[in-house]
């Protein structure tokens, strides 16, 4: 135990202090820090403030404000005109950005006019005066119902095997998930990538013959896997901080970031499947690695088996156009796709729980099966030097002969 | 007690036999030199020994018994060449290693201040392996060797890559190690270094111990097996000769086992344009031995014994 310690606590300094590693883990803080700013520079900096102005000839508007909005102090001021006339010498004055016309036959054609000299308002701008509208619109009705109109509609599905619930309320949290997912999977990919030349290196480098002076081949491999385990899950760290950290700082400037709350089931499921993936992807890499003669061999056909992981991305239509596609029903149940075809489909409505509880048990058997059998292939492949082992010999280590 | 005790080890890579019947002990303060040609089955024996690989048939007995986890603390292992870190810093390399065998990090930390002075190595302390010479480099895998003071070294081509000064120091350190008590088991090809060093030696040909015993023993046996010729014309191609080299004004020929020196002596002389001026049997050197023994395609392994 001790020994699985220090090969996982040497492979952890090893990897984070890597450039690689290191650059990687600060590009996306950099990258969102980057997007913040962005953000705020747009929201703040880049928009007309100027009032808007409107000339109400159908006798709609009562010069109501929604409820939400009164308070806030970064709306933007609405002014009445009495005739164009006058709200075209306001525009040609500067006094206002655009003024809207509601004609006379409005309820009837729900058509109005807009005046403007350069651009027409920010979307920002024509959103707050929609909902001013809106306000005036219902301003008849009695309060309870103004505001489930004003609210909008709330759909919820529910899946009656497994009474979980999906919201379609708050995009963001739709699309946080599925953002998520790429950078989780990206990073694993990318880590496991790591441990094929790691492996491949120490039996070009013969380092694996001191190593195994000393060590187990499980507690070799067993610490190499966790150690960079940890340097992944500091990374995901790093990102989830500086996600949270620019959420908060954006959602000051950005109404639409104030909706966004921690989807912890996502985060707790996608965990669940995280480590028996890893695992999987870190057992197919040991054996690439020690039955291969070199590095670069070694990438060649990696990048076969990342296709496997990566499929779900070839067949991303299907899934964003039907998450309950027979196709995607297979790739969720097949081990290596599955980590990712869950991802996609959390984010996009309801993955049912006989699905998800039959995906992990494949996934953990499976995972289970290949490690086995890459520590077998492991202890042989490692020592035969100069030349990949042929399939026979590999089949022939597997079955222990 | 020995040491290293292997007892009719056999090895097969899938039809080839790698190791065949091999046998051998390895007692405290001793330095045994493991030898043979490339691809004999030395590394193979070796690995068998370490528990890297499994032998097919035979038994290993290291410090009495079966290899454990505490009687691999107790090795210190330097395989031929590489075996470091390349992309990593020497000294976290070897504190590293020191700590896979057991030591705690702050003795570890002590006992390399005083191995890196020694062999000239603490300016490259924080260098990475790769940045170093050859030479620094096997000085290091030394240092990795060496560091949790193991009772069993196992040494593959030690010299490989030093020059002069630094070879000699690596001999003192191996003496030093001998007189410490421990057992040193030393592969190499450099047969003056085995003579200089070693007390007992395996030669091991073709996956067989085809010879085996005291260095001092060996050459008694093999006295009578070479002969030095001073005089003029052709020495070549000499029936019962298996090799013949030139050796500062004299002829060096190395005679096939069971070959008559006398018989030898008859043919030069018969030879025409040939003049010997002296003509004496000369004690052989390793190297000539192992030559011989090679070459010689009857030789029969050796029972072991000590």
């Amino acid at each position: 135990m001790r020994n699985l310690w220090l090969v996982a606590r040497h492979e952890y300094r090893r990897t984070v202090l890597r450039r690689g590693f290191l650059i990687g883990t600060l590009a996306v803080p950099v990258g969102l820090a980057a997007l913040v700013a962005l953000a705020i520079i747009v929201e703040t900096s880049g928009q007309d403030q100027r009032p808007l102005g409107y000339v109400d000839q159908a006798g709609v508007l009562a010069a109501v404000r929604p409820a939400s909005a009164t308070a806030a102090d970064d709306q933007i001021e609405v002014r009445a005109y009495s005739n164009v006339t006058a709200a075209l010498a306001a525009l040609e004055a500067g006094e206002i950005q655009a003024f809207f016309v509601f004609p006379a036959d409005y309820r009837a054609t729900l058509r109005t006019d807009l005046y403007y000299l350069e651009a027409p308002p920010a979307t920002e701008v024509w959103g707050q005066f929609d909902d001013f509208v809106r306000a005036n619109l219902v301003a008849g009705l009695p309060a309870d119902v103004q505001s489930r109109l004003l609210e909008g509609p709330a759909i919820t599905v529910v899946d009656l095997a497994s009474g979980r619930e999906f919201s379609e309320q708050g995009i963001i949290n739709v699309i946080l998930p599925v953002a998520a997912s790429f950078l989780f999977f990206i990073t694993t990919l990318s880590a496991s990538g790591y441990l094929l030349r790691v492996v491949a290196d120490e039996k070009e480098n013969r380092t694996v013959e001191v190593m195994l002076t000393s060590v187990t081949p499980a507690e070799l491999i067993g610490g190499k896997a966790a150690g960079l385990l940890a340097a992944v899950l500091t990374q995901l760290a790093v990102f989830a901080l500086a996600v949270v950290a620019g959420l908060v700082v954006a959602g000051s400037y950005v109404p639409e970031l104030r909706e966004a709350v921690m989807p912890w089931s996502y985060l707790g499921v996608m965990l669940l499947f995280f480590v028996p993936t890893f695992a999987l992807l870190t057992a197919v890499m040991v054996a690439i690695g020690a039955a291969l003669p070199d590095v670069q061999q070694g990438q060649q056909i990696v990048g076969l088996f990342n296709l496997a992981f990566m499929a779900p991305l070839f067949l991303l239509t299907v899934i964003l156009e039907n998450p309950s596609h027979p196709a995607a029903i297979f790739m969720t149940l097949f081990p290596t796709s599955a980590f990712l075809t869950i991802s996609l489909r959390w984010g996009l409505g309801v993955v049912p729980l006989w699905q998800l509880a039959l995906s992990w048990v494949l996934l953990v058997v499976t995972s289970l099966a290949v490690a086995w059998a890459a520590a077998r292939l492991f202890r042989l492949g490692m020592l035969h030097y100069g030349q990949p082992l042929s399939l026979k010999t590999a089949w022939a280590a597997v079955r222990g002969e | 007690m020995s040491m290293v005790e292997a007892v009719q080890l056999v090895k097969h890579f899938g039809a080839t036999p790698a190791v065949r019947d091999v046998s051998f002990a390895v007692e405290p303060g001793e330095i045994f030199g493991l030898l043979g040609p490339n691809g004999a089955g030395k590394t193979t024996t070796i690995r068998m020994l370490l528990d890297i690989f499994k032998p097919d048939s035979g038994r290993v007995s290291v410090f009495g018994g079966p290899l454990d986890l505490a009687g691999k603390r107790r090795i210190g292992y330097l395989p031929e060449e590489r075996g470091l870190y390349k992309d990593q810093p020497l000294e976290p390399t070897l504190l590293y290693l020191a700590t896979l065998k057991g030591l705690d990090e702050a003795a570890a930390r002590r006992r390399l201040k005083d191995w890196l002075e020694r062999l000239e190595l603490s300016d490259h302390r924080r260098k990475k392996v790769q940045e170093l010479s050859k030479g620094m480099q096997q000085k290091a895998q030394i240092i990795a060797t060496l560091l949790h003071q193991p009772d069993l070294i196992v040494i593959d081509e030690p010299f490989s890559g030093l020059d002069p000064v630094n070879t000699r120091l690596v001999k003192e350190i191996l003496d030093e190690q001998r007189a410490a008590g421990r057992a040193i088991i030393m592969s190499t090809h450099q047969m003056h270094q085995v003579e200089a060093l070693c007390n007992r030696i395996a030669l091991i040909n073709a996956g067989r111990a085809v010879l085996y015993g005291p260095v001092a023993e060996i050459k008694r046996r093999f006295a009578g097996n070479a002969v030095a010729v001073t005089g003029q014309g052709d020495f070549d191609h000499v029936p019962g000769v298996a090799e013949t080299t030139p050796e500062n004004g004299t002829w060096h020929l190395g005679l096939e086992i069971g070959a008559d020196p006398q018989a030898v002596l008859r043919t030069l002389l018969a030879r025409p344009g040939v003049k010997i001026e002296r003509f004496e049997l000369a004690e052989p050197s390793l190297d000539d031995i192992f030559v011989t023994v090679v070459r010689d395609k009857s030789a029969q392994p050796e029972v072991a014994h000590a």
